[in-house]
């Protein structure tokens, strides 16, 4: 009756891929249904289990069968309790990709499913960012972030670190991919571009995300009021103007096409690494490949 | 007669390489069977006993030449045999349609198939008849005793020739005068005997004897209900249709005698055709050789069971039996059993009350058993490896 629980699940996955187990599943559908209910299971499916697996566990140890046979419900039981412990952890694991892009969540580390769904992901054609570090150096990290979006804020930190802490040794590029969801996304990004025309794009980058939950909330009021050490007129010239919105709109319609759907997206020479936690990938990554 | 050159014969044996110890369910078919019935497909393929053109006419000679071939087998004549579907049909046949206005007792054992039991329990729900049981010893035997209970209102015995749950005979000769001394009659299920043993009706003395052709190298869906004339001339209608009438009116019915007016319709000719190869075949293999080579069998399948340490064999191992036992193995249930031997060795084998369950509660396996059951194509050597296998497989328990 036990078996009937885990065979369950793997039928009906093996269902999916092959006609021959669909009867298996249906009948363990049945088991599962009828022991739920409080009736005895009467497909049989449980003895046909329990016998193939103690026949080809005889073929190797017959004192293993032996035992199998002897504690089967309690070995079951065991089963039972690791799928459902599996079956958490998926849970988990899926919900961690939903909420941060990777199934470890905040902490990062190894993926499947973004490491299947990112592996699409490339470099746009052509990008044109904001440099730091060394643009001859072995190392590129790219990102593509958005002013108004909490975790391009979140990875902020270790992006400066690494830029300090590497200097030469790394070639950094900034490059806005404002999501439309966030507010004052494309604002801010043409604000970011203005002020690297007064080569105080650093400085306002800083202030910009400082006040990012300001921004959210009130806007290209907020863009103008950090703007304090820029030239006010040439900064509003360049806003009001609209000289970056033809670029920017070839920027992003660039990322789009090459498959960058959210942000952070970083590029370490051109692996791509997506999400709230992506930062701690690309930081090992970098590390990595500087033989550090 | 040699089993190892028998097997030749068998094309799933050798196809498959199975060890096939399920033959009480049914047998394997023999080459010469399959292709005698392949035969009136491809070569008859008309109906007999209606049209005239050349086709029916010789599809007619062969069927009643089957008839023919399959009396003489059982030792009755043509005109005493009726074709059904199965044994179960033959059993329904006599018990649903005897009169039973002047007698209304049936007498039968727990031993039986449900096949001879399930018509008598619902004639007796709708109060047509009263049931009696023999008394079965705990080792399957009938108590002879119990043989009082046939009096002079029984209409009708009903007994196994031999069960399909010990492979045991009953004690018929008794069994019959008893029942032939109070004036009732005798039904025999020869499921298991008629392919086991030399069963010959006039010999048996019963009124009739109903038997399936699958389980003697036979095709399925063909049987036959033996039955003496006088015997026919007491049963009611059964199933009616076709043929079964010499003429109709709206007001009137004129029946025809038996066997055609228990065959309505259009025949299994091809079923009867293969059945009469099968008779041909195994009268050539000769009964009282295949009985001799079960009994052997038999011998060697029970000292392996019973060297197995507690194992449980059911029925008497001291009385004859055919090549069938139905044993089981200490912490091991009979399903699993039964399902690895097949995954460890390729050995068929039943398992579970057999569609006899009273039999079943009544030789104690209510729960089930695992059943070996051999025929004339089975060797000592594949009862080496059942031997072998078997213990394996108690060991786990």
């Amino acid at each position: 009756m036990v078996l009937c629980f885990i065979a369950l699940p793997v039928f009906l996955v093996l269902s999916l891929f092959s006609a021959k187990y669909r009867p298996f599943a249906k009948r363990a559908i049945d088991c599962v249904f009828k022991t739920a209910t409080l009736r005895p299971c009467d497909t049989g499916l449980d003895e046909e289990i329990k016998a193939a697996s103690i026949a080809g566990i005889m073929k190797i140890s017959p004192a293993a069968a032996s035992f199998v046979n002897r504690h089967i419900e309690a070995i079951s039981l065991v089963f039972i309790l690791l799928m459902l412990l599996s079956v958490v952890f998926t849970a988990e694991g899926l919900y961690n990709y939903w909420a941060y892009g990777n199934c470890n969540g905040k902490q990062g580390g190894f993926c499947p499913i973004s490491d299947i769904t990112n592996a699409a992901l490339k470099v746009p054609t052509t990008v044109n960012g904001i440099f730091a570090g060394n643009q001859s150096a072995n190392v590129t990290v790219i990102e593509f972030g958005c002013y108004t979006c909490p975790y391009t804020k979140e990875a902020e930190a270790v992006v400066r670190n690494m830029i300090s802490e590497y200097g030469n040794r790394l070639n950094y590029v900034y490059e806005s991919f404002p999501i439309q969801e966030h507010p004052y996304s494309r604002e801010a990004a043409l604000a970011g571009l203005c002020a690297n025309d007064e080569g105080k794009y650093w400085d306002y980058r800083a202030a910009v995300f400082a006040r990012q939950e300001d921004l959210r909330a009130n806007g290209t009021s907020v863009l103008y009021g950090i703007a304090k050490g820029l030239n006010l007129t040439q900064f509003d010239s360049c806003m009001a103007g609209g000289k970056h919105d033809v670029q920017l709109q070839k920027n992003t319609d660039e990322c789009a096409a090459a498959g960058i759907y959210g942000t952070p997206t970083f590029f370490v020479n051109g692996k791509p690494y997506v999400g709230q936690t992506a930062i701690f990938d690309v930081q090992k990554e970098v590390k990595r490949l500087l033989g550090e | 007669m040699d089993a190892n050159k028998l097997r030749a014969d068998f094309p799933v044996l050798q196809s498959s390489r199975a060890i096939y110890f399920d033959s009480a369910c049914t047998s394997l078919k023999p080459r010469a069977v399959i292709d005698a019935e392949a035969a009136y497909y491809s070569e008859l393929s008309a109906c007999a006993g209606r049209s005239h053109h050349a086709l029916a006419k010789r599809t007619d000679e062969k069927f009643a030449a089957s008839r023919e071939r399959i009396a003489k087998f059982v030792g009755a004549k043509p005109d005493e045999l009726v074709f059904t579907k199965n044994t179960s049909e033959g059993l329904n046949l006599v018990i649903r349609s005897l009169n039973y206005s002047s007698r209304k007792k049936v007498v039968a054992t727990p031993l039986e198939h449900h096949s001879l039991l399930l018509p008598i329990m619902e004639q007796k729900r709708r109060g047509i008849v009263n049931m009696e049981m023999l008394r079965v010893l705990p080792d399957g035997t009938i108590d002879e005793a119990s043989l009082s209970a046939i009096d002079r209102s029984t209409a009708l015995v009903a007994i196994h020739h031999t069960t399909n749950t010990t492979g045991m005979r009953a004690p018929l000769e008794k069994i019959v005068k008893a029942a032939h001394d109070a004036g009732a009659m005798v039904l025999i299920d020869g499921a298991q005997g008629v392919p086991h043993s030399r069963v010959d009706f006039r010999k048996l003395g019963a009124d009739f004897l109903a038997f399936s052709g699958h389980k003697m190298c036979g095709p399925t869906g063909i049987g036959c209900l033996v039955g003496k004339k006088e015997a026919f001339e007491k049963l009611d209608t059964f199933i009616v249709g076709g043929e079964t009438v010499e003429t109709v009116s709206l007001n009137e019915v004129k029946w025809k005698a038996a066997p055609k007016r228990f065959e309505a319709g259009i025949q299994n000719y091809a079923g009867a055709i293969g059945l009469a190869a099968a008779c041909d075949y195994l009268a050539k293999a000769g009964m009282e050789n295949i009985e001799k080579h079960e009994r052997e069998m038999a011998g060697k399948l029970i000292s392996a069971i019973q060297s197995i340490p507690n194992s449980t064999i059911y029925g008497s191992t001291s009385a004859p039996r055919c090549a069938l036992v139905s044993f089981n193995l200490k912490g091991v249930p009979p399903h699993q059993a039964a399902l690895m031997a097949d995954s460890l060795s390729k050995i068929a084998l039943r398992s579970g009350v057999f569609c006899a369950e009273p039999g079943a509660n009544a030789l104690g396996f209510g729960k089930g058993a695992v059943r070996a059951s051999l025929y004339l194509y089975n060797t000592e050597e594949e009862v080496r490896t059942f031997a072998e296998t078997m213990q394996k497989i108690a060991k786990i328990g």
